[in-house]
């Protein structure tokens, strides 16, 4: 029964519910939506901003934002792709693509915490930066003719449904929601941004704490990226850029909150899945994806807004039941004559 | 006493931004001496006056305590709307124009509203905005006849000249600039209504306690700052010739950094209009000038960007004694 | 405190040799000495800003001192963070819960713990058990009341093995039964060796549960020893400064009601946290609201306020009906209101002194632009009148102490001249100077003829000012007494329900 109650409860269950719900009213209209081979399809084109939202989901349970990832994507995509044109077996690029990332973030982490700059102001100036970082590294230019068979790996699938990629991602991040809900360090993430000074105070090291979100944002980004090589082929230098903002949407529509504290990868992969799908959701009901930013600008907005207002509702029914249990029932005062 | 009041008046930030902005100029015109020319100086305007006139209104959502990451998609909001309502709807270009400031309005006032009412965080609310705004902005260019690509040409000499022309041998663009500048300075910092505004930001509930409609005062900054972006979508495509859905889409890095560089905390409660107007020319000069001086317009990310970082670090370490002891310790150590 | 004859290896657990603390310029700590043995519980009294909690803080590593050793068992330890003193095992219960509002109730509790769940969660309800607490561990942090936050900060410093545990004012939001257990708790942990550091404004539970006491004033220590050597006049004289005397305001006449029309009137009101409250202010008068925390003593003024919904009944101000008016209408027809929370809900902490005093005496000063010259005017006269103490107008509200932020904050309040002033515990926290100055204020206030609602759970206070007093006791008016019948006794026994007529 408890369980039942707190599975209820979960965030994450309204975003897979709204997920299921816009599948079958899309299905409803166009049968062929509900497909499983197109639905995989849904499923596998949202690798790139899965991870990126389970990456940046851990800056913001600490309560802090990054809006670098996007531009750390490109870098590392761009990175990873010149060495693999040069033949550099694809261990190596993959290590220098995640350098990329521990770098980002850890720059993030150690303005954030030791020079105590606002996050949003930190990672906007750092997004900046390793923006022009890719024109200065590229030169300005594509980085094309990636090795065939490094882009023939995001075609491989299971069963000719899933893919490799999908596949890996789904397993990393359960086990990431693993060591977040069960680990002792785990839940340092939630503490920090649900009390910073409160984590302090029982001695968790909020500092390093934030340190490692950013280090691991900056992780799942550059995996991202190499994702990214591997399915489009080519990199740009405009590449991921804006995607930030979209795995922060992606986020808060899985349930998390942006104050920090709340929210669970799961739910951020759901978001992502969801943000992913509007476009083909689009197509199936033959309008433009045209519409795609303004659905999901309206679905941002209309569920953060209900479920604050719920929450708020909440909150505030809970305060006047307590008010209203302290006083004294029944027979008043003596006083009202 | 009056030693010390000196040293705060020397020591604002404000100055410290003009000083910046002297040596600034000073290099750029050591670089190449034609940056030095007054035509070539106040020219240079025409590169940065979006986020000129959008940061100074931006300005008063920070000091409430928000945030604004939608202006930028309301300048292509409004660019489009005004193509669409002058060519295809066939109105008046100055009546187009005038709608299309009560668009950018209304997009403030739809997101001021949730803000203030339903208490959802600015950041998450703009982040929506900037996804519906940018969004509809491609829904409006399908009632056109024009692409999307090409954008809306042919306005009238009349309104191209808003931009573009001179009035007593200052250019235009300066002169809106500065009358905006003098109108929010007004606004912010001498009025009620802008007194209201800061107490808002420091404590909201002090300031309900003091009998101030909050809800009201944090929504109408959100208003003001979109019509900002829709004057700024206005001029821009007045001096760019055609109307665009995607204009302003890279304007949140710069804005963001002009306000906070011009010395708006984003806690709220502490800034000026002053400041931020500094910050934004400062920003503009330094982008216009390292073009001058040959570097890729591509590259200017990264000057904007450790200018931010590197400014807003120095103001809160230099803030915090035990940091600046420490590093003093390692200095004298190395 | 060393006795000859003591042995040699004293057990003296912790010891404070001369810390010192400044922040910018301004010195709190001069130099602190104490030590501490086992199973001592040491009370630590004294005004806000004398550098009790500041002090508590060093020693939990979450301030460095600048200046000055800690010992633990004789030895030197560097508390660099709070990490550090926790794994020496000290615990700090803070003044102000800080628990993980997104978390449950057991989470709170047990986060940051190696051990088991399960284990754990034996422990915790074994803890309950004993202290006879109830409050359900599955609930979430966010639901919980002051109090019942204050519980579970204390929980999770009992589930530590704790040496060395500082409560800070643990009991300024609980029940009379939790007191009561609480202390029942300290009285086992004393007989275990833990040592205490019990910091309150209480007197009472000083000599209830310490054994001995130390008085901070002005970041030293000016009376230290054993409980028994003092009494409770010994610990008021040293909490006061040398040379101002106790301060009594002028006793004044019974006011003569029959003549009086009432300027406020509450008829049969209930609300969220209140019910069935009638109550007539008269211009002139202070009348007194006492009552324990939690009797909803707030939430009625709130209420009043335009803050919250009145369920049923009226409200008239000077013949209107105000019922559930906006602040802003309820604050133009006459009524103004201290908050009890001046943190939270009175000062503009980042904004001038000008600004804190003008914020709601701009709407009638100036219609579009700033009004400056009557702003200034403004400002200097309660500075002046009410010997405020700023360098200028422009001082940050934030840098002044606790009695001057009051003062402003109550200049606030008075600066739209209404005719009832709602003050809601006025003097809580702020230094014996500044109380006398907020009586006088109070008193002129009265002279003046403006009605004032003296909302106190210091009843000392409700005593020397009141004309009369009702109490409230758990959301209703139990008992109303006039001049004669207002005293402590009468108070305190009303306030907890067991007032009767003729046990006076």
């Amino acid at each position: 029964m408890n369980t039942l109650k707190r599975i209820f409860k979960a965030r994450e269950l309204s975003s897979l519910t709204f997920l299921l719900v816009m599948f079958l009213i899309v299905g409803a209209v166009n049968p062929a939506f509900l497909q499983i081979r197109n639905l995989f399809l849904t499923f596998n084109g949202s690798v790139v901003f899965v991870l990126l939202a389970v990456g940046i989901s851990f800056v913001i349970i600490t309560g802090e934002i990054d809006v670098s990832i996007g531009a750390t994507l490109g870098l590392a995509a761009a990175v990873s792709a010149t060495l693999l044109r040069g033949g550099s077996p694809w261990v190596v690029a993959v290590i220098a693509a995640v350098a990329v990332g521990v770098g980002v973030g850890l720059i993030n982490g150690i303005g954030v915490t030791v020079l105590k700059v606002p996050s949003i102001i930190m990672t906007l100036g750092i997004n900046g930066i390793v923006r022009g970082a890719i024109y200065v590294y590229t030169d300005g230019k594509w980085v094309e003719n990636v090795p065939f068979e490094f882009k023939a790996l995001s075609q491989a699938s299971i069963f000719n449904t899933v893919t490799y990629f999908f596949f890996c991602t789904i397993v990393f991040m359960l086990a990431v929601h693993l060591i977040l809900t069960k680990t002792k360090q785990g839940r340092h993430f939630a503490a920090v941004g649900d009390n910073m000074q409160g984590a302090n105070l029982i001695g968790i090291p909020v500092d390093s704490t934030k340190v490692i979100a950013y280090i691991v944002s900056g992780i799942f980004a550059a995996i991202a990226g190499i994702v990214y090589v591997s399915r489009v082929g080519f990199v740009t230098p405009t590449a991921g850029s804006g995607y930030e903002m979209k795995a922060i949407a992606a986020c808060v529509l899985g349930g998390i909150s942006l104050a920090g504290g709340v929210g669970t990868v799961i739910g951020a992969t759901i978001g992502a899945v969801i943000m992913a799908s509007i476009s083909r959701v689009l197509v199936f009901l033959q309008f433009s994806s045209d519409y795609d930013n303004t659905i999901t600008g309206i679905l941002l907005i209309v569920i953060v807004v209900a479920d604050s207002l719920i929450q708020r509702r909440i909150c505030e029914k809970a305060r006047r039941e307590r008010l209203s249990a302290r006083t004294l029932s029944g027979v008043g005062g003596k006083c009202d004559e | 006493m009056n030693k010390r009041l000196l040293k705060e008046k020397l020591f604002q930030w404000e100055n410290f931004l003009i000083l910046i902005l002297i040596t600034e100029i000073l290099i750029f015109g050591l670089l190449n001496p034609k940056f030095l020319q007054s035509r070539v100086l106040l020219g240079s305007i025409n590169d940065f006056i979006s986020i000129c006139i959008i940061s100074l209104f931006v300005t008063f959502v920070f000091i409430t305590g928000g945030m604004d990451i939608q202006a930028g998609s309301i300048v292509g909001l409004t660019s489009i709307s005004l193509g669409v309502l002058w060519q295809d709807a066939g109105l008046n270009i100055w009546t187009a124009a005038i709608i299309a400031v009560l668009i950018g309005a209304v997009c403030g006032a739809i997101s001021g509203f949730l803000v203030a009412f339903t208490g959802v965080q600015a950041m998450v609310v703009t982040l929506g905005g900037q996804f519906l705004y940018s969004g509809i902005a491609l829904a409006v260019v399908k009632l056109s006849s024009s692409s999307a690509f090409e954008g809306i040409c042919g306005f009238p000499n009349s309104f191209i000249s808003l931009a573009t022309s001179k009035t007593l041998g200052i250019p235009n663009q300066v002169i809106i600039f500065v009358v905006l500048i003098i109108l929010s300075y007004i606004l912010l910092h001498k009025t009620k209504y802008g007194r209201y505004i800061f107490l808002c930001g420091i404590n909201r509930n002090a300031a309900i306690y003091s009998g101030i409609k909050t809800k009201l005062i944090i929504m109408s900054t959100y208003i003001l700052s979109g019509m900002s972006a829709s004057i700024a979508g206005i001029v821009l495509t007045s001096y760019l010739g055609s109307a665009r859905a995607d204009l302003g889409k890279e304007l949140t890095l710069p804005i963001i950094t002009a306000v906070v560089l011009g010395g708006t905390s984003n806690l709220g409660g502490k800034g000026g209009v002053l400041g931020t107007a500094l910050a934004a020319v400062v920003i503009g000069i330094m982008r216009f000038g390292l073009v001058m001086a040959g570097l890729p317009t591509q590259y200017l990310d990264i000057p904007i960007g450790l200018l931010l970082v590197v400014t807003v670090a120095a103001r809160t370490v230099s803030g915090n004694t035990k940091l600046m002891k420490t590093i003093g310790k390692f200095i004298r150590k190395a | 405190m060393q006795v000859i004859g003591e042995p040699p290896i004293s057990d003296t657990m912790i010891s404070l040799h001369g810390i010192c603390k400044c922040f910018s310029s301004n010195s709190v700590l001069k130099g602190i000495d104490l030590d501490v043995k086992r199973g001592e519980v040491v009370a630590l009294i004294g005004g806000n800003g004398a550098g009790k909690s500041t002090l508590m803080k060093i020693i939990m590593g979450i301030y460095q001192q600048d200046k000055g050793d800690i010992y633990l068992n004789g030895e030197k330890v560097n508390m660099i963070k709070p990490s550090v003193a926790l794994t020496h095992g000290i615990y700090l219960v803070p003044q102000e819960p800080m628990l993980f509002p997104n978390m449950t109730v057991e989470e709170n509790i047990t986060i940051g713990f190696p051990n088991k769940k399960a284990e754990l969660h034996t422990r915790i309800v074994g803890i309950m058990d004993q202290l006879g607490w109830k409050i359900k561990l599955d609930r979430k942090a966010n639901t919980l009341s002051i109090a019942e936050q204050q519980l579970v900060e204390i929980l999770r410093g009992l589930l530590r093995d704790t040496k060395i545990l500082i409560l800070d004012e643990p009991t300024s939001s609980l029940t009379f039964n939790e007191v009561e257990s609480l202390f029942k708790l300290i009285e086992d942990l004393k007989k275990k060796g833990i040592c205490i550091f019990y910091i309150t404004h209480r007197l009472s539970e000083v000599f209830e549960i310490a054994t001995h006491v130390a008085i901070m004033r002005d970041g030293m220590i000016t009376l230290k020893g054993p409980v028994t050597d003092f009494t409770k006049d010994d610990l008021v004289k040293g909490l006061l400064p040398p040379e101002t005397k106790m301060k009594t305001s002028e006793k004044s006449e019974a006011i003569d009601y029959s003549k009086l029309k009432p300027i406020l009137e509450v008829k049969k009101i209930t609300g969220y946290g209140f019910r069935n409250i009638n109550l007539e202010v008269y211009p002139g008068e202070i009348l007194g609201v006492a009552g324990v925390v939690g009797a909803g003593r707030t939430e009625f003024a709130t209420t009043i306020f335009g803050l919250d919904e009145v369920k049923s009944g009226q409200v008239i101000m000077d013949g209107e009906d105000i019922t559930g008016a906006s602040t802003r209408t309820v604050l133009d027809k006459g009524i103004n209101y201290v908050p009890e929370d001046r943190y939270q809900n009175g000062i503009f902490k980042i904004g001038d002194v000008g600004s804190n005093l003008s914020s709601a005496f701009l709407r009638k000063s100036s219609k579009f632009f700033l009004n400056t010259k009557s702003e200034k005017q403004l400002a200097e006269d309660y500075i002046k009148n009410f010997r405020i103490k700023v360098t200028g107008q422009n001082q940050i509200m934030g840098s002044l102490s606790g009695g001057n932020q009051q003062k402003v904050v109550i200049g606030r309040a008075l600066s739209t001249s209404p005719k009832v002033v709602i003050l809601d515990e006025p003097t809580r926290g702020i230094d014996a100077g500044a109380r006398g100055d907020v009586y006088t204020i109070i008193n002129q206030l009265k002279k003046q003829g403006v009605a004032v609602l003296l909302i106190s759970s210091d009843f000392e206070e409700i005593v020397e000012l009141s004309d009369r007093a009702v109490i409230m006791y758990q959301g209703s008016i139990n008992h109303s007494f006039n001049k004669e019948q207002i005293n402590l006794d009468n108070l305190t026994a009303a306030s907890f329900g067991v007032y009767e007529e003729d046990n006076h």
